[in-house]
């Protein structure tokens, strides 16, 4: 049939006239002015506090609102450990290339890509799949790798960024939301109990050698 | 006084010195009838062709530029149609005036004839291809009895006048001084040239068949129901003239004469302002033009696709209504108007009283219209055949817009293979087909 030759002319006009009758897609624009879609939100802008500091404090609360998910950003952690971002790895490594921030007047950060040590990943992968993939059950989820690792590692987090589909930094607030949730390996905790057992065993030989050189001064009330 | 017109153009010394001629003389000719009397009227009564070629060759004029206006108008609007846009709709009701501000603009345009052009030549281009375009329309049988002459030959005049629009074409191109010009004039003279061939032969063998040039009996001949047309029995013949026509008016897919989108408008190229516009508005006469043939070759003519029972003669005698005549005509406008009116304001609160009154006005002034030109329809069968040649006519005109919104651009090879290699062929089958078909239903 396609062989028919004046076939795809007769074709064609047959679109043309049917397009005739069809509503238009025009807008009088002056006259008529079409509502702005409803998630419109108007344009993005950071805002400077009154010492002239960016008032953004890296909180992906905008990223997280945003109903197109149009806003990526990035930044280090409140406690200077990691750097976390919001959204495509690419375009943030983008933004975040070195040239880019010097020409934008902005501080080169020194932490860009901090070093987080690789793991295995076939338990997590397990985890994983026990929840189905869910990133609804994220804290269960976190919960168990914990159990398995014993703290929550970098790598594992990105894993599950990667599997889940949930954003890095969500897993991110999830995880240092809670309290029983880690960062470190637990042996690095008691290590610091037994610093903090004896720096306090310290100051109390600190005062009590204190106490001693003052003898006399002072009343025995610490003991 | 002077110097005001030393500043106009050349067209417009031109234009501001024959009207005031043209003036004087019509009421030369007025005073002379009125003075001169019975012997003048009797002269004119026996050289009725005389009359008769004045009042055509002035209604032709006359009515060339609104075609051209409303033909341009109907391409706008059609075409933005197609493409889901809406068109012209600024000035005047549904942007109908916009052709003929186009028009008012390009007469307001500086007219330019660039250094070292042939002034002359340059001047009269434009001139030829109009004036080829609308001498055609002069020998269209546009209803029983209107038409401007009856030529036995009036099939090969159009063709011969036709065929002018390439000498003004290569006019243009040659005068321009400009070797893009040139190109231009001599690309459109090749096409125009090359679908000249297949459009005349394709009609040959409709002339074999009907047995006259003449384009008014070839429309008489096609009287009766629709199926005596004449596109029935040389389909193929059709089909070639349409194809042949679409080039030979420079409409898409065969525009390549000013291809606006591609080159630099061809031989038009050095062309501004109302000079430019006579190349416009002759590309849109001749639209008409070849529709009109069209319709009258194959398609009936004037005539009705079914036997139609005019004139009815309504014979309502206004005499005889005496002083219900005078009262009819003082109470029946205003009483329809605020009957009409009535409806809108009724119905919506929004519609103040003196809205509804203009509407009703509107619409009663439309019902008048649509009456008396039924009336006229049914009464006299040159205003039906009017009509209807108007109306197929514009159906013609309509598929070639259509083809405009719809169609790309064809290659000069293209086109050139197109006519050579296949309309040429298909019209000489035509030919031969039909002649033997002649010679062995006569035998």
């Amino acid at each position: 049939m396609s062989s028919l030759p004046g076939i795809g002319i007769v074709k064609g006009m047959a679109l043309t006239l049917r397009r005739f009758f069809e509503p238009k897609a025009t807008i009088k624009y002056p006259e008529v002015r079409i509502d702005v879609p409803h998630k419109f939100r108007g344009r993005l802008q950071l805002l400077y506090d009154e010492y002239g500091t960016l008032k953004c404090e890296t909180c992906f609360q905008c990223a997280q609102a945003c109903p197109i998910e149009c806003i990526d950003m990035g930044g280090v952690d409140t406690k200077g450990r990691y750097h976390i971002h919001w959204g495509a790895p690419e375009t943030y490594g983008e933004r975040r290339e070195e040239s880019a921030l010097r020409r934008s007047g902005r501080p080169v950060p020194d932490q860009a890509y901090a070093h987080f040590d690789p793991i295995h990943p076939e338990a997590l992968v397990a985890i994983l799949e026990r929840f189905d993939f869910d990133p609804k059950r994220m804290l269960e989820i976190l919960e168990a790798t914990q159990a398995e690792y014993g703290h929550l590692p970098v790598a594992a987090l990105k894993l599950i960024s990667q599997r889940t589909g949930a954003w890095y930094a969500m897993i991110y607030g999830t995880a240092t939301y809670y309290r029983h949730l880690r960062f470190e390996p637990p042996a690095a905790e008691p290590l610091a109990a037994a610093a903090a057992d004896t720096r306090a065993s310290r100051e109390t030989s600190f005062l009590a050698g204190l106490d001693a050189s003052l003898a006399g001064s002072r009343p025995a009330a610490r003991a | 006084m002077a110097r005001s017109f030393g500043r106009l153009t050349l067209a417009g010394k031109i234009l501001f010195t024959v009207i005031p001629i043209l003036l004087v003389l019509t009421g030369g000719l007025v005073v002379l009838i009125v003075v001169g009397g019975k012997p003048i009227v009797d002269f004119l009564a026996t050289n009725m062709w005389l009359v008769r070629f004045v009042v055509a060759a002035t209604l032709v004029l006359l009515t060339s530029v609104p075609t051209a206006f409303l033909i341009i108008y109907m391409e706008m609007k059609v075409i933005a149609l197609m493409n889901l846009r809406i068109g012209p709709d600024r000035v005047g009701p549904y942007g109908s005036l916009l052709s003929v501000v186009h028009g008012l603009k390009v007469l307001m345009k500086e007219d330019f004839s660039p250094t070292g052009s042939d002034r002359l030549v340059f001047t009269l281009a434009p001139v030829v291809v109009y004036m080829s375009a609308v001498m055609t329309l002069m020998v269209l049988p546009v209803a029983p009895t209107i038409f401007g002459a009856d030529f036995n030959i009036g099939l090969l005049y159009v063709f011969a006048i036709g065929g002018l629009t390439v000498v003004g074409l290569l006019m243009a191109g040659w005068s321009s001084f400009n070797k893009y010009s040139l190109l231009g004039g001599l690309r459109s003279a090749a096409q125009v040239i090359s679908y000249e061939i297949p459009l005349t032969l394709s009609v040959v063998g409709l002339l074999l068949l009907a047995g006259t040039m003449s384009l008014n009996q070839l429309a008489i001949n096609q009287a009766g129901w629709f199926t005596n047309w004449y596109v029935f029995q040389q389909p193929l013949g059709a089909l070639i003239f349409f194809i042949a026509a679409t080039a030979e008016a420079n409409r898409t897919p065969f525009d390549l004469t000013e291809a606006d989108s591609e080159i630099v408008a061809g031989f038009a190229t050095e062309y501004s302002g109302m000079r430019f516009g006579f190349f416009f508005f002759a590309e849109y006469v001749n639209v008409f033009v070849v529709s009109g043939l069209i319709v009258t070759l194959f398609f009936g003519g004037w005539n009705a696709p079914f036997p139609w029972p005019w004139p009815l003669a309504l014979n309502i005698d206004l005499g005889s209504m005496g002083l219900g005549l005078l009262f009819a005509i003082l109470l029946v406008p205003p009483i329809l108007i605020l009957a009409l009116a009535a409806p809108f304001y009724v119905a919506s609160s929004a519609i103040k009283w003196w809205q509804a009154v203009i509407l009703g006005f509107v619409l009663f002034n439309l019902l008048v219209i649509v009456a008396i030109t039924g009336w006229a329809f049914i009464s006299w069968d040159w205003v039906a055949g009017l009509l209807w040649f108007l109306g197929k006519s514009y159906v013609f005109v309509f598929i070639f817009v259509w083809m405009r919104g719809t169609l790309p651009r064809v290659r000069i090879d293209q086109l050139m293979g197109f006519a050579w290699k296949w309309l040429l062929p298909a019209s000489l089958l035509n030919l031969f087909v039909t002649a033997a078909a002649l010679v062995v239903v006569h035998k």
